[in-house]
């Protein structure tokens, strides 16, 4: 009896993983499995293998359509924006953590609970601040709202990372003479390298994906991030599914290699601060 | 003699600080920038114009609460309303649910339960609106993965899930219905956090693994269960791409949500209807947050 019962539930539980990996992995592989059929083996058997590997699609669509300046687009967007807002929180955080002034408590509950603002119901205010800085369908628009994309999450996470540096090596590194700066930059901030990362690759996963912004500021081909040109691309190639499934491979196979490199940063930040999703 | 050793020393550290408040304050400057421009005059502005008639082009006009008896009388903010009470409940019930057995069986320990949180994380690291896509193409009548399956059994199957009523609602709920690892990290946190010793100890009392579950791990991650539907259910207000690019809202308004109704003003120049939209977000999100404090009550701790 006991041991039905606990092959019963061994099998529940292996039910329940198998369950979770299809649902997860299913899709993208068949997206990806797709992007090597021609158009008519994806209407005549959707859900056969593809019968040969050839990288022609995406050679055809990186050399016929922007694709090249779609990827820098989103790199520069999603990379400058992060680089920047990550010296800027660290900053910001490094101050909360360490030092004791007036407001340190307000500020640290004032930029963590940004994270409860629903982004899309700033809209109109943030369209009409990037049109007035006559950055509306520029990249650099785009840019620059990103830098607040990460705040609270960051602040969060940077500042514990900032609280578990030892003071007694503040303490040592200004009796040797070293000021402010070099506090920050020498000693502080090589330690930090973990809650630093962290924060980076949350950030820059979030402004590479981030579709709503992007498409409300930017206007012209020249100016689209990837997923901005995906949704274009729906009208464009209507029915040409294999150039459709190539471009989404596109789209989202950095975001997984991404992740597959940081793994377990993405999986213990995600948990700690409840973001996305 | 204690506190006068200790005195001096403290003094010392505040002039110390003293000296620093400038280099602190400089630091402090890029985030409250950013924080003003992206946070303080982005809220007050959206507050303060959703009680105003304006295009954008003229100045606003203040028109009190017309806004917002206007939206209360539209036909697609009710049915937005609508679709977000029964997209809250399914998240607080079926996507909370899944995520938490998921949780619960990752915690046993089963053979591959480190694969398995690790791919249940890459649908959430791709972007929404890819992702949107691919379900598009899932859901596609003739070449989406759900029809082929079905094709098998019954040649002459046809529906195009997206665009008619009622598949178009439960076609976006999939979307994100089981895609639920957020909240698998938060209470597998929580599970992993709980004292072994509780465990043991109700093992020699003699409880069996289901009332483990039941009376000690449940409750136990109660707090994460709460924080996990805090951000289930402000995703669910914030819903826009996985509608945006597969149904738009339709059929008939029935999948609208609050930030499609919101673009859609901002696109017809309507900006203090658009606003009060924003508003009202806004004010959801708050009360959702204050009403799932108080249910699980999360300010108390166990251990």
């Amino acid at each position: 009896m006991n041991t039905v019962k606990k092959t019963a539930t061994q099998a529940f539980m292996y039910l329940v993983e198998l369950v979770v990996i299809l649902l997860s992995v299913f899709p993208i592989l068949w997206v990806v499995m797709s992007a090597f059929k021609t158009n008519g083996e994806i209407l005549s058997s959707p859900l056969a293998l593809p019968t040969s590997f050839s990288l022609d699609t995406f050679v055809y669509l990186f050399e016929t359509y922007n694709f090249p300046v779609y990827f820098l687009n989103s790199l520069l967007a999603a990379g400058v924006s992060t680089l920047v807002s990550l010296l800027f929180y660290a900053m910001g955080a490094y101050v909360i953590a360490k030092f004791e002034f007036p407001g340190r408590k307000l500020l640290f509950i004032l930029f963590t609970i940004t994270l409860l603002v629903p982004g899309h119901s700033k809209s109109q205010p943030i369209f009409s601040l990037v049109s007035d800085l006559g950055l509306f369908d520029s990249i650099w628009g785009v840019t620059l709202v990103y830098l607040s994309a990460g705040m609270a999450m960051s602040i969060f996470v940077l500042k514990a990372g900032f609280m578990a540096i030892p003071k007694s090596l503040d303490e040592a590194a200004i009796i040797d003479g070293a000021g402010f700066m070099r506090t920050f930059w020498s000693i502080n901030l090589p330690l930090a390298k973990s809650a630093l990362s962290t924060a980076g690759i949350l950030m820059f996963l979030g402004n590479w994906n981030e579709y709503y912004f992007a498409s409300l500021l930017t206007h012209s081909d020249s100016q689209r991030t990837l997923p901005i040109a995906l949704s274009f691309f729906t009208s464009e190639f209507s029915y040409n599914y294999t150039n459709l499934f190539a471009a989404l491979t596109i789209v989202i196979l950095p975001g997984i290699v991404l992740y597959v490199f940081a793994q377990e940063q993405v999986q213990a930040s995600v948990a700690a601060t409840g973001i996305k999703g | 003699m204690e506190s006068g050793r200790k005195r001096p020393a403290r003094t010392k550290a505040s002039r110390l600080q003293r000296a620093n408040y400038k280099w602190i304050y400089l630091f402090l400057l890029p985030t409250v920038i950013i924080f003003a421009m992206f946070y303080v005059v982005p809220i007050v502005e959206v507050f303060v114009t959703s009680f105003t008639q304006w295009d954008g082009f003229n100045a606003p006009r203040f028109n009190g609460i017309r806004n917002y008896i206007n939206l209360f009388n539209s036909h697609s903010f009710l049915t937005s309303l609508k679709n977000l009470f029964w997209w809250c409940v399914i998240a607080m019930t079926l996507h909370v649910g899944f995520g938490t057995l998921v949780a619960f069986v990752l915690f046993h320990r089963p053979r591959g339960w480190k694969v398995t949180r690790a791919v249940f994380m890459i649908p959430n690291v791709i972007s929404a609106a890819a992702w949107a896509m691919i379900y598009r193409f899932i859901f596609n009548d003739d070449i989406g993965i759900l029809n082929s399956l079905i094709r098998l059994i019954n040649p002459d199957f046809s529906v195009d899930w997206f665009y008619v009523s009622p598949w178009a609602f439960w076609s976006v709920t999939f979307t994100w219905l089981f895609y639920a690892v957020i909240v698998t990290l938060i209470v597998l946190g929580d599970l992993l956090n709980i004292p072994q010793e509780l465990t043991e100890a109700a093992r020699i009392d003699g409880a069996t693994g289901w009332q483990l579950i039941r009376y000690i791990h449940l409750p136990l991650c109660r707090t994460a269960i709460g924080t996990s539907i805090i951000c289930s259910l402000t995703s669910r207000i914030a819903m826009y791409e996985q509608i945006a690019l597969t149904t738009a809202g339709g059929p008939d308004y029935e999948t609208v949500s609050l930030p499609i109704l919101l673009v859609n003003a901002i696109t017809d120049y309507r900006y203090g209807y658009a606003n009060a939209v924003g508003v009202l977000m806004f004010l959801f999100g708050l009360v959702i947050l204050w009403l799932v404090n108080r249910l699980f009550r999360m300010d108390e701790t166990d251990y």
